[in-house]
C-alpha cells in the first residue's frame, strides 16, 4: 500500500480550482485499491475547506492549522516536510503555482526527495513513477523518472487533469504545526493586474483579434460580437500594448495560455509563434484572415480567407436574426 | 526587485573579436566569421562573388537550416531567391512547400518555383494552389495557372487573388464558363477587387443572390447594377444597398421601413441618409440601429442628446468615442455608471484636459489606463498615475509621450515584462532610459530595442552575439541597411 499527498491551494479565503485537479491526478497515480490519496490543507481557517475537498477519489483529509491566513513559504515548508515524515507518501502533488514554488524545491532539496515541475503527465510504468513536462521551451517533451528516490514531489500545471465528479465522505484528522520561525511578513495583499476581469485561462469560447483589426474604434465591434456569442474577448500582443485591451486578455507567450478553452475564433490575427504558444492545443480553432498564407492556417481546424470586418457584421446578423 | 538584475543568458557561441564594421564586405566576412546562418541571411543581400557564395554555402550546407531559412517570416528575399535558385529549390519538395508558403517570397521567386516544378506540380498540385494564392505571384504565372491548369483548387485560388489582374480573371471565366465549379468561380470574382467592371456586370446577371450581394458590395460594380438592384427584395441584397453611399434618399427611405435590423443598421451608417431619416432612426425599438447611429461622425445636437441618454450602454459607449461630441455630453458621459462609456470618454481623441484630470482619478483601473494611454494626458497626471500598481495603468504611463525620462527609468526596470515593453515602445523614451533593457532577459524586447532611433550604433552592435539567433539576425540586418545607406550618401 502506498500513499498520495495532496497538498490543497487556497487564497483570499477561497479554495482554488487547482486543488480539485491534483485529487483527480492523486486518484490516477494510485496502483491498487488500498493505496490512499490524502489531502492536506494548510491555513488559519483550514477546516473551512473540508466539505470542499470532500470529493470522490479522497480518502482522508489532514486539516493542518495555522497562526496566519496568508501564505508563508516557512510554515508551508515546514507543515509539508513533517506531513511527509508522518504519512510517507511515495508522491507529493502541490500545484505549479507561485506559491508551491515559493517552497517545493528548497522541500525536496533538503531532504533528498525526487522533484519535477510543471508536470502534465504523471503515471506509473511499472513500477516506476514517470513525470512528463515541457522542455526546451516546449518544444519537447521530457520524461523524468526517478530512480532510487521513495518519495517524490511534483508541482502539477494547472487545467490539464479533469476533476473527478462526485462527493465522498473522507476521514477527517488533524495534525499540528510543528514550531516554525518565518522569515517573512505579510503586509499588504494586493491583486495582481485585471484581477477584476475575466480570467481567460479558465473560459472555453473565446473570440480573439488581432493587428488585423486596425484601429481602436473597431474594437468596441468585436467586443460587441463577443458578448452577443458569449464569447470573451481577447488579443494577440499588438493590441494589449496599444492598449485597446486590458493586459490579461492577451493570448501567448508573453500573455496567457488559454488552457480550458474549446473553441478559438482567431481575427486578424496572422498567427505569430509567440501567439499560438498560448492557443495551438485548443481543440477547435476557427481563423478568419485576409491572407491565404498566414501562419495561423497552419493549425486552425477550419480556416477562412475572408474580410474580418464582412465576417462581425454576416456573425452579427445571424446572431440577431 | 529590478528585473535588470536578471541579466539576460550568455551567447551560446564562442564570443569572437568583432568590432563595429566600416564597410559592407567587412560586415559579410564578420557574418562568415560567425558561422551563423540567421546573421548570413541578414547580410547576404549586401554580399557579392565569392563572399555571397560562402554565405550560402553556410545557410545551406544542411537541409535543416534551408528548410527554416524557407519557412521563417523574416528571411530576405534575396535568400528566398537564392533557395529558389538551388537544387534544394529545385528537387526537395520540403523545401518548395515552405518557400510557396512564405509570404514573403518574392514575384521572382514564385516564378522560379512554378518554372522550375514543372514535373512536382504534375504529381502534387498543392505547390501550384500555394503559388495561386500567393499575394506576390506575377500576372504572367497566374495567366499561366489559369490558361495551363486543370486543378480546380488551383483555379478557385487564382479567382480569389487580388495579385491576377482584370484580364487574367476575364480568361479564365470564359475557358471554365461550362464547367462544374462556375459558380464559386462567380462568387470569388464578385468578390475579388481585381475584377473590372463589364465582369461585374456579366457575373451579376448570371449569379444567384449571394454572388449579386456580393457584386453590389464591390468597389467597381456599375451605378446600372445598383439602380436596376433597388428593386430586388432579397434581403442578402437590402442590407448591401443599405450601406452603399451610391444609393438614392429615395431608396434609404424605403430601405429604412425594412422589418430587417442589418438593413435598418445599414442605413443608420450610411452618409448618404438624410438627416430627416437619421432622426427617424433614432426612436428604432432596435439598440443596434441606435448603436450605429451614435458612431456617426455628423450628429446633430438634438441627436447627441437622445443617444446621451439612451437607456442602452453600448449606444452611449458609441457615443463618448466620438470626436464631434461637444465637452457638456462628455462631461455628463465621463460619470456615467458603465464603466466602459467612462473609459470611451478617455479615449476620445478629443476629450479635454480637464476631463482627463477627473478621470485619472477613476475608481476602475480600466478607465485610469485609458487616460495613461491618452496622448492629451499631461505630465502632471502622468505623475499622478506612476504610483497605480495596475499594470495596464503603468503600462500605459510607460507608453505615453509626456511621461518624465525619470518615471521611465523607474519603469524599465520594473518586474512585469509588459511594463518594461511600454518603455521600449515609447518613441520619446531617451538613450539612457533604455540602455539598460538591452540586458532584458526576454528576447522580444532586445529585438525591438535593434529598430530604437534613440539608440547608437555601438549600442545596438553590442547585441551581435546575443544568444537570441533573431535579435542576432536583427543586429546584422540592421547594420547591413545602415551600411548601405552610408555608401549611397
Amino acid at each position: 500500500m502506498s500513499t498520495i499527498l495532496v497538498i490543497a491551494e487556497h487564497r483570499r479565503n477561497e479554495l482554488r480550482p487547482v486543488s480539485l485537479e491534483l485529487i483527480a491526478a492523486a486518484y490516477g497515480l494510485k496502483k491498487s485499491v488500498d493505496d490512499k490519496v490524502l489531502v492536506a490543507v494548510i491555513g488559519s481557517q483550514a477546516e473551512s475547506f473540508v466539505p470542499a475537498l470532500s470529493v470522490a477519489g479522497v480518502d482522508e483529509v489532514i486539516v493542518v492549522q495555522t497562526p496566519i491566513a496568508d501564505f508563508d513559504p516557512d510554515i508551508f515548508e515546514s507543515a509539508v516536510s513533517a506531513l511527509i515524515t508522518a504519512k510517507n507518501p511515495a508522491v507529493v502533488l502541490l500545484p505549479h503555482s507561485v506559491d508551491a514554488l515559493g517552497y517545493a524545491a528548497t522541500l525536496a532539496s533538503k531532504a533528498g526527495y525526487g522533484y519535477a515541475t510543471d508536470v502534465f503527465i504523471a503515471e506509473y510504468q511499472g513500477d516506476e513513477l514517470v513525470a512528463t513536462r515541457g522542455g526546451y521551451n516546449q518544444k519537447v517533451n521530457v520524461e523524468v523518472d526517478f530512480p532510487g528516490k521513495s518519495t517524490v514531489v511534483l508541482t502539477l500545471r494547472t487545467s490539464v487533469f479533469k476533476v473527478l465528479e462526485g462527493a465522498a465522505n473522507p476521514s477527517v484528522s488533524s495534525f499540528d504545526l510543528p514550531v516554525v520561525q518565518s522569515r517573512s511578513q505579510n503586509k499588504e495583499f494586493i491583486e495582481p493586474g485585471g484581477a477584476n476581469d475575466v480570467d481567460i485561462t479558465a473560459v472555453d469560447f473565446i473570440v480573439s483579434i488581432g493587428r488585423g483589426i486596425g484601429e481602436e474604434t473597431n474594437v468596441e465591434q468585436f467586443r460587441e460580437l463577443a458578448e452577443t456569442a458569449g464569447a470573451t474577448l481577447c488579443c494577440s500582443r499588438p493590441i494589449a500594448d496599444a492598449g485597446w485591451l486590458p493586459k490579461s486578455r492577451q493570448v501567448g507567450q508573453s500573455g496567457k495560455v488559454v488552457g480550458s478553452c474549446k473553441l478559438y475564433v482567431a481575427l486578424g490575427i496572422s498567427g505569430s509563434i509567440q501567439h499560438m504558444a498560448g492557443m495551438k492545443h485548443v481543440p477547435t480553432i476557427i481563423a478568419v484572415n485576409t491572407d491565404p498564407g498566414a501562419s495561423i492556417f497552419t493549425i486552425a481546424k477550419y480556416g477562412i480567407v475572408a474580410d474580418i470586418f464582412e465576417m462581425e457584421e454576416e456573425l452579427k446578423n445571424q446572431l440577431a436574426a | 526587485m529590478n528585473v535588470l538584475n536578471m541579466k539576460r543568458g550568455k551567447a551560446c557561441r564562442k564570443p569572437f573579436d568583432m568590432g563595429m564594421p566600416a564597410k559592407a564586405t567587412d560586415l559579410v566576412r564578420l557574418a562568415i566569421k560567425a558561422g551563423d546562418p540567421y546573421c548570413a541571411a541578414a547580410v547576404h543581400n549586401i554580399a557579392t562573388g565569392r563572399d555571397k557564395r560562402r554565405l550560402e554555402a553556410l545557410m545551406f550546407d544542411k537541409r535543416r537550416n534551408t528548410l527554416l531559412l524557407a519557412r521563417w517570416e523574416h528571411t530576405p528575399a534575396s535568400v528566398l531567391e537564392a533557395i529558389a535558385n538551388s537544387s534544394a529549390g529545385n528537387g526537395d519538395s520540403g523545401v518548395v512547400i515552405r518557400l510557396d508558403k512564405n509570404p514573403n517570397a518574392t514575384a521572382k521567386a514564385l516564378s522560379q518555383l512554378y518554372v522550375g516544378q514543372a514535373d512536382v506540380r504534375q504529381l502534387n498540385s498543392d505547390f501550384t494552389v500555394l503559388i495561386a494564392q500567393h499575394l506576390h505571384s506575377p500576372v504572367s504565372v497566374l495567366a499561366s495557372i489559369v490558361q495551363l491548369s486543370e486543378d480546380e483548387q488551383s483555379l478557385k485560388a487564382v479567382s480569389r487573388n487580388p495579385a491576377a489582374s482584370a484580364e487574367v480573371l476575364s480568361v479564365m471565366l470564359e475557358r471554365m464558363a461550362n464547367s462544374k465549379i462556375i459558380g464559386v468561380l462567380y462568387k470569388n470574382l464578385a468578390e475579388n477587387p481585381s475584377t473590372s467592371t463589364e465582369l461585374l456586370d456579366f457575373i451579376y446577371a448570371k449569379g444567384d443572390e449571394y454572388v449579386r450581394a456580393a457584386v453590389i458590395g464591390h468597389a467597381r460594380c456599375s451605378q446600372a447594377v445598383i439602380d436596376e438592384s433597388v428593386s430586388d427584395k432579397d434581403v442578402k441584397i437590402m442590407r448591401k444597398l443599405a450601406v452603399n453611399a451610391r444609393v438614392s434618399s429615395e431608396t434609404l427611405v424605403n430601405l429604412a421601413a425594412s422589418h430587417d435590423v442589418a438593413v435598418r443598421c445599414g442605413v443608420a451608417s450610411n452618409v448618404a441618409s438624410p438627416e430627416v431619416l437619421v432622426m427617424r432612426l433614432l426612436l428604432d425599438d432596435s439598440c443596434l440601429v441606435r448603436r450605429a447611429i451614435a458612431a456617426r461622425l455628423d450628429l446633430t445636437a438634438a441627436s447627441i442628446n437622445a443617444l446621451a441618454n439612451d437607456k442602452d450602454s453600448w449606444v452611449r459607449q458609441w457615443l463618448a468615442r466620438n470626436p464631434r461630441i461637444p465637452r457638456k455630453v462628455l462631461e455628463r458621459l465621463s460619470v456615467d455608471f458603465e464603466v466602459d462609456v467612462r473609459r470611451a470618454v478617455a479615449r476620445n481623441t478629443c476629450c479635454p484636459v480637464g476631463l482627463l484630470k477627473a478621470l485619472a482619478k477613476d475608481q476602475s483601473a480600466w478607465v485610469r489606463s485609458a487616460v495613461a494611454y491618452q496622448h492629451k494626458s499631461p505630465k502632471v497626471v502622468m505623475e499622478a498615475l506612476a504610483t497605480d500598481n495596475n499594470i495596464d495603468v503603468l503600462s500605459g504611463v510607460a507608453n505615453n509621450p509626456h511621461t518624465p525620462q525619470m518615471i521611465l527609468q523607474d519603469l524599465a526596470a520594473s518586474p512585469e515584462l509588459d511594463i518594461r515593453r511600454g518603455v521600449i515602445l515609447n518613441k520619446y523614451a531617451t538613450r539612457k532610459t533604455l540602455l539598460p533593457l538591452l540586458e532584458d532577459p526576454y528576447y522580444l524586447h532586445r529585438l525591438m530595442l535593434v529598430g530604437s532611433v534613440r539608440l547608437k550604433g555601438k549600442d545596438k552592435w553590442s547585441l551581435r552575439d546575443d544568444p537570441d539567433f533573431q535579435v542576432r539576425f536583427m543586429v546584422f540586418r540592421w547594420m547591413a541597411s545602415r551600411l548601405c545607406e552610408s555608401a549611397v550618401r
